[in-house]
């Protein structure tokens, strides 16, 4: 067991070494491949008046010229022991771990980052509450209920759920509940900004039920598969043989053996949601590391746009891990493996 | 199915493997798997439904400039007569609809807005089916290759699978997509963008198809008729393209066909997100772009793009779901 | 790039008397006049353009937060750093220039009066040395005194347009530097060899320029002459917590996502009689990186007092507000010194053509362009390149853009004739992205031009570098072939110079980040240069109409809009008036109402 998991760390930090890497060597290389210099690249960061040569110092300075492996050693080494960064007029330390420092608005990734960690947090755990329960219940009940018109209505709404794109259902909600009826606040409201819970809750209520339906759909369908397929099975009739409450049969034996790959799933999906829920973020205007990622793509600020799609990646290896972990503390089978 | 859009179709990963088992094991017995799931469906009036709604909108893709020359106006043709001037409001309510304007025009400039969603499906569908297209061949090949030979081939496919599903997909999309010079290999604009957006989802996507085949091969392999064409003297290459590979296109083409519904959406929020197609030509994403600006004052605006993603990701859901049941009918 | 500027209804050049400029504060007080918690502001009844030309709901009161939101980020927070009109304006709650624009509505709000100084400059008979005296007592936040040096020393280091590489080079082009770069590149913070400005005591400093400008107490005017101590400067870090000397302070500073404001205590009133602050909140809180509809949306809830960029309102909400009387008795409508249009690349074949050229601009159609800023709550047809508030403006219509808004087809043809490409050719038209009009008016570009056989394809480029790396670029624009290239320019003050310089005259062209993409004829330089020696102000006036009429012969721009917004005003909002200099609400006079 010890000796499992152990594999799988050094797996996942591997795994993340390799897609640092490849982050890194994507977001130099393929600028490159469309005919920029380190000096262009250079150009990006200084004064409007600069010459060519100046902006030559500036790609030394930076460390556009250095080969690619200088850089992203650099780059690691940062994100260990922190970096230190040269801006012209002075020297600027980036405490580890250093996930970057911009120069466009002078200062490092990671602390712009964190800060914005509690909201896409807030949104990602209140809407995964929210559709675990809500698609798993619906599940749950579709399958009992199987070919009645609550199962078919359900899954007819699933279906719908997982067939309109966010930004679609977004808008539409803010437009009724946000704009026409005034029930929420507008989009834009920081949620962490809220003094007391209920507003906090309220500010995010509409994002959260458009994200949740999103996955709910999704959980249900899986949910209603996976409870028919495992109430087929040979088990479930011994325990009902044995004389078990039809309940007691349902929820412990039943759901948990369908559950298992739906935690799977829930796991990768948190994570990738962590990574940053951009396209909600983007409609609702939430100030999340999502809408951070858009911004900075938009202003071509690489430093930051890296710094945010390795938090991305980080929490996807993250989830991975745990739930790969999880695994094997249910399945006995797995550890052996 | 289909996987919600903030992420991509890979979480799907447990329940499909599973539910397949079934499938092979008739394959060996009495009709063919193709005849059987044939039946199947066409009983299922629903997929045929979601499949009719398929044919349909792969012909208004494919026919779009005959159906807009015939019956409305070119699609980035500006109509300021039918918006007001003060406001920039269409000036038939809802939305500019008329009886020349089908779907209403668009605010500013008076685009026609049933044109331009016409036009919009041949960019959606086009992408879409180019990269399933692209994620079909690469993740095919892939997974035979993992599942058949094992080991450490199948190892260090497995492992690369893993590395490209740690990637935020959609991040790394917008963050390719905004790199991109403005010409490579001779390629700009439209169809530049088109190349890049294709590959990008499709080069991203594969471990989904990879995944499955992966499992199907590792199952079929074990099958006794594998071993009787070993035993016949076989070599890999005719197990696997005679034994294999036609057991093989039933899960391909169910998970290609829900493959697709998931492309639609990730190309409609690329055009959202201003990384698509370049204007003025339409797509669905970027004309809901557009449309978010305007919900307050012209809510209808949104209404012609997002029911067109709706209706064409949903007949796609109900025809691939149709498809796999006929296949595996456990999970009805 | 070039972002909202002052603009101003009349321009004085000439140095206006201490006097004059405080009997005109003491005017400009609305109701009540006086000072300390005085009353007034009790619920003025809101109409439209209350705020336009008077004090709307005008108040004494001090106390509350005043709310402010910008749709994006300021280009710097840091005085020597800035180019944007909202900027300019904001700023002055945080520090204070040698002058400054009189903070009164109307015409007044052109007068440029003394603030850290005690009057506008004393020039020598040869416009090219200028003296100021600053006030006696002014202290920074934490007490220390501001000298005259730390006012060179502003100067100093805003020359450095690699460190700070934001603000405007009027220093850099007018003092006598003799090779003088800057702190940060000279590493001498006691600018010994900073020889243009001298400092003989801690309240006088002296300019010297390179050649006259009667016009100087504008450059005097620039926030890059709101006093930095040497010791305290910490280069580009300095924005992230500026030493106030004005009413307010930086209480806190999340960068990218908000700062608060709070009172300076050290800044004292009676420091301060000629400019019109008011300095009425206790706090300001200004959210960055805001999403615009929200903004718009939050100020009719309440939520929000002021959209800081001044921009107004977007079209969409401009059409409800207007549609809607409850809503429009909120809103004022103001003409603006800017023109949005389109410029030629000349380097890119065939528009180093003058018929092609021309025939682009017979081909648009001008109503289109108008409408996609908005039609005519917009603004208007602009026939030529100054605006109609610009002193000196003289309507030039060569290409009958009014008598046929649509463009004229057949002229069209004929000058793609001339010029040797009868069925049209091709190129690409570039604009920025963030700029929903502007691609509004690419794609109304588009289609008028394809009328005569044009075909173009667009290309968006982000704002932020649209001057530095994408369509400014010299290089860039060539090889990427944008013959048009869509854009706006403000005037930097309301006079011909402040909006023409910047876009006209040929020695402003660097090889990135430029705002003139392509003028380069000497005789508009001469008018340029004989305009700022000379000091009658009709004649002056003239002269920039002349320079007006060579640009439009020489078919450089293609004008678009006379620019016109939209702005709401909040009930709770008192002493709102809009200021000519910067065409928005003046930020130093704001209050609000509990």
């Amino acid at each position: 067991m010890i000796v499992y998991i152990i594999r799988r760390l050094i797996a996942a930090v591997l795994l993340l070494f390799v897609v640092t890497a490849v982050v890194f060597v994507i977001f130099f290389e393929v600028p490159r491949l469309g005919g920029q210099t380190a000096d262009d690249l250079a150009s990006r960061y200084v004064g409007k008046t600069a010459g060519p040569e100046q902006t030559h110092l500036a790609a030394e300075r930076l460390g556009f010229t250095d080969p690619l492996y200088e850089q992203y050693g650099r780059f690691i080494k940062g994100v260990v022991a922190g970096q230190d960064f040269d801006t012209g007029t002075s020297v600027e330390h980036c405490p580890a771990p250093c996930l970057g420092y911009s120069f466009k608005t002078q200062n490092p990734v990671l602390p712009d980052l964190l800060d914005r960690l509690p909201v896409t947090l807030s949104l990602a755990a209140g809407a995964a509450v929210l559709w675990l329960l809500g698609g798993v219940a619906t599940g749950v009940l579709s399958a009992l209920k199987r070919g009645s018109i609550f199962d078919r209505g359900a899954m007819g709404v699933a279906l719908a759920g997982v067939s309109l794109p966010i930004f679609f259902t977004g808008l539409l909600a803010l437009s009724i509940f946000s704009y026409n009826l005034k029930w929420t606040p507008p989009g834009g409201t920081n949620p962490m900004d809220q003094d007391n819970p209920w507003d906090w809750a309220a500010s995010l209520i509409l994002p959260w039920i458009t994200l949740a339906f999103l996955y709910a759909a999704q959980y249900a369908r899986l949910t209603r598969a996976g409870m028919l397929e495992t109430m087929g099975e040979d088990f479930i009739r011994t325990a009902r043989a044995k004389g078990l409450r039809e309940r007691t049969v349902v929820v412990k034996h039943g759901l948990r053996s369908a559950l298992t790959p739906i935690l799977t799933i829930f796991g990768l999906d948190l994570g990738l949601l962590l990574g940053g829920a951009i396209l909600t973020e983007t409609t609702f205007s939430l100030p999340g590391i999502g809408q951070y990622a858009v911004i900075a793509l938009n202003n071509q600020d690489l430093p930051k746009v890296l710094g945010v799609t390795l938090v991305g990646a980080v929490f996807i290896i993250l989830a991975n891990l745990i739930v790969d972990l999880l695994y094997a503390v249910i399945d006995p089978r797995v550890r052996a493996a | 199915m289909t996987a919600p859009l903030e992420t991509t179709g890979k979480s799907a990963k447990a329940p499909p493997e599973a539910t397949l088992q079934g499938a092979s094991k008739k394959a060996i017995q009495g009709r063919s798997l193709g005849q059987i799931a044939w039946m199947r469906l066409k009983r299922d009036k629903v997929a045929l439904v979601g499949g009719a709604v398929v044919v349909f909108l792969i012909l208004v893709a494919v026919f779009a400039p005959l159906i807009v020359k015939l019956l409305a106006h070119p699609p980035n043709e500006f109509h300021y007569d039918q918006v007001n001037e003060a406001t920039s409001l269409p000036i038939n309510e809802p939305g500019g609809i008329s009886g020349d304007f089908w779907f209403g025009v668009e605010p500013v400039n008076g685009r026609d807005l049933f044109s331009r969603t016409v036009y919009g499906a041949q960019v959606s569908l086009l992408i879409a089916f180019l990269a399933t297209l692209l994620s079909v061949i690469i993740g095919t090949v892939m997974g035979v290759i993992a599942g058949y030979f094992g080991g450490w081939v199948d190892a260090v496919i497995s492992r690369l699978m893993d590395i490209f599903l740690a990637f935020p997909l959609l991040l790394f999309a917008l963050a390719l997509a905004g790199a991109m010079p403005d010409e490579v290999a001779g390629l700009q604009g439209y169809w530049l963008r088109v190349v890049v957006i294709v590959f990008i989802i499709g080069f991203f996507n594969w471990p989904y198809i990879g995944r499955i085949v992966r499992g199907q091969t590792l199952s079929l392999r074990e099958r006794e008729f594998v071993d009787a064409a070993r035993s016949l003297g076989g070599r890999s290459g005719y197990i696997l393209a005679k034994e294999l590979l036609p057991n093989l296109a039933a899960p391909i083409l169910v998970y290609s066909t829900l493959l697709i519904p998931t492309n639609i959406l990730f190309e409609a929020a690329l055009s959202f997100l201003s990384v698509g197609v370049p204007a003025p030509t339409a797509t669905w994403g970027g004309m809901l772009s557009d449309a978010t600006h305007w919900y307050k004052v012209d809510p209808w605006f949104m209404f012609p793009p997002g029911l067109a993603i709706f209706i064409t990701v949903l007949a796609f859901n109900l025809f691939g779901d149709g498809l796999r049941d006929a296949i595996d009918p456990r999970g009805r | 790039m070039k972002r909202v500027h002052l603009e101003m209804t009349k321009m004085r050049v000439t140095a206006i008397a201490a006097g004059v400029a405080l009997a005109m504060s003491l005017a400009a007080c609305g109701g009540g006049g006086g000072d300390g918690d005085g009353d007034g502001g009790d619920n003025a009844t809101p109409e439209f353009n209350a705020g336009v030309n008077k004090v709307y709901n005008p108040s004494d009161k001090k106390g509350g937060t005043l709310k402010m939101a910008n749709d994006a980020d300021f280009d710097s927070l840091d005085p020597g750093d800035t180019y944007y009109g909202y900027s300019w304006n904001f700023v002055r709650n945080y520090t204070r220039s040698l002058v400054t624009f009189k903070s009164a509505p109307g015409e007044k709000s052109n007068e440029l009066v003394p603030d850290l100084a005690e009057s506008l400059g004393e020039a020598s008979p040869d416009a090219k040395t200028w003296t100021y005296k600053l006030r006696e007592g002014i202290k920074y936040e934490d007490g220390t005194p501001v000298k005259s040096e730390d006012v060179k020393y502003a100067v100093a280091r805003s020359l450095d347009k690699d460190i700070l590489v934001n603000g405007p080079t009027y220093f850099n082009d007018f003092l006598d530097l003799k090779g003088y770069a800057g702190p940060y590149k000279d590493k001498d913070k006691t600018m010994k060899k900073f020889t243009a400005v001298e400092t003989p005591d801690d309240r006088t400093i002296i300019f010297h320029l390179i050649k006259p400008f009667s016009g100087f107490d504008y450059l005097a005017m620039l926030p890059s002459t709101a006093p930095v101590p040497a010791a305290k400067d910490t280069g580009t870090k300095y924005k992230e917590h500026v030493l106030s000397t004005g009413p307010y302070m930086f209480a806190s500073n999340e960068l990218e996502k908000r700062f608060t404001l709070t009172r300076n205590k050290y800044y004292d009133p009676k420091s301060d009689p000629d400019t019109g602050r008011k300095a009425l909140p206790d706090e300001i809180t200004v959210d960055l990186n805001v999403n615009q509809e929200d903004i718009d949306q939050r100020l009719q809830s309440g939520d929000l007092d002021v959209a800081i960029s001044g921009l107004g309102v977007l079209a969409e909400t401009r059409a409800t507000i207007l549609q809607d009387p409850d809503q429009k008795k909120f809103s004022d409508t103001a003409d603006q010194a800017r023109l949005w249009f389109t410029s030629f690349d000349n380097s890119v074949k065939p528009f180093d053509n003058i018929h092609c050229r021309k025939a682009v601009m017979y081909a648009t159609d001008h109503e289109g362009y108008l409408r996609a800023y908005g039609g005519s709550s917009g603004g208007q047809i602009a026939t030529n390149m100054m605006p109609p508030l610009i002193p000196g403006y003289k309507k030039i219509d060569l290409y009958e853009f009014e008598s046929k808004p649509n463009g004229d087809i057949d002229k069209a043809k004929d000058e793609l004739k001339q010029c040797g490409q009868p069925d049209g050719f091709t190129t690409n038209i570039s604009y920025r992205t963030e700029r929903a009009a502007e691609k509004a008016t690419a794609e109304a570009l588009q289609q008028s031009l394809d009328k005569v056989g044009i075909k173009t394809e667009l290309k968006p480029y982000p704002q932020d570098d649209y001057g530095k790396i994408y369509a400014g670029n010299v290089a860039f624009s060539t090889k990427n072939k944008l013959g048009l290239r869509v854009y706006g320019w403000g005037a930097d003050w309301n006079d011909g110079f402040g909006f023409l310089s910047q876009i006209v005259d040929s020695r402003v062209i660097r090889p990135a980040g430029n705002t003139n993409f392509n003028v380069n004829d000497p005789e508009i330089d001469a008018l340029l240069d004989k305009a700022l020696s000379t000091l009658d102000t009709k004649e002056r006036e003239g002269l920039w109409a002349e320079i007006d009429q060579k640009v439009m012969e020489g078919a450089y721009y293609l004008p678009g809009v006379d620019a016109k917004q939209l702005l709401y005003r909040p009930e709770r909002l008192t002493n709102v008036f809009i200021t000519n200099a910067y065409n928005m609400y003046d930020y130093t006079t704001l209050g609000v109402q509990k």
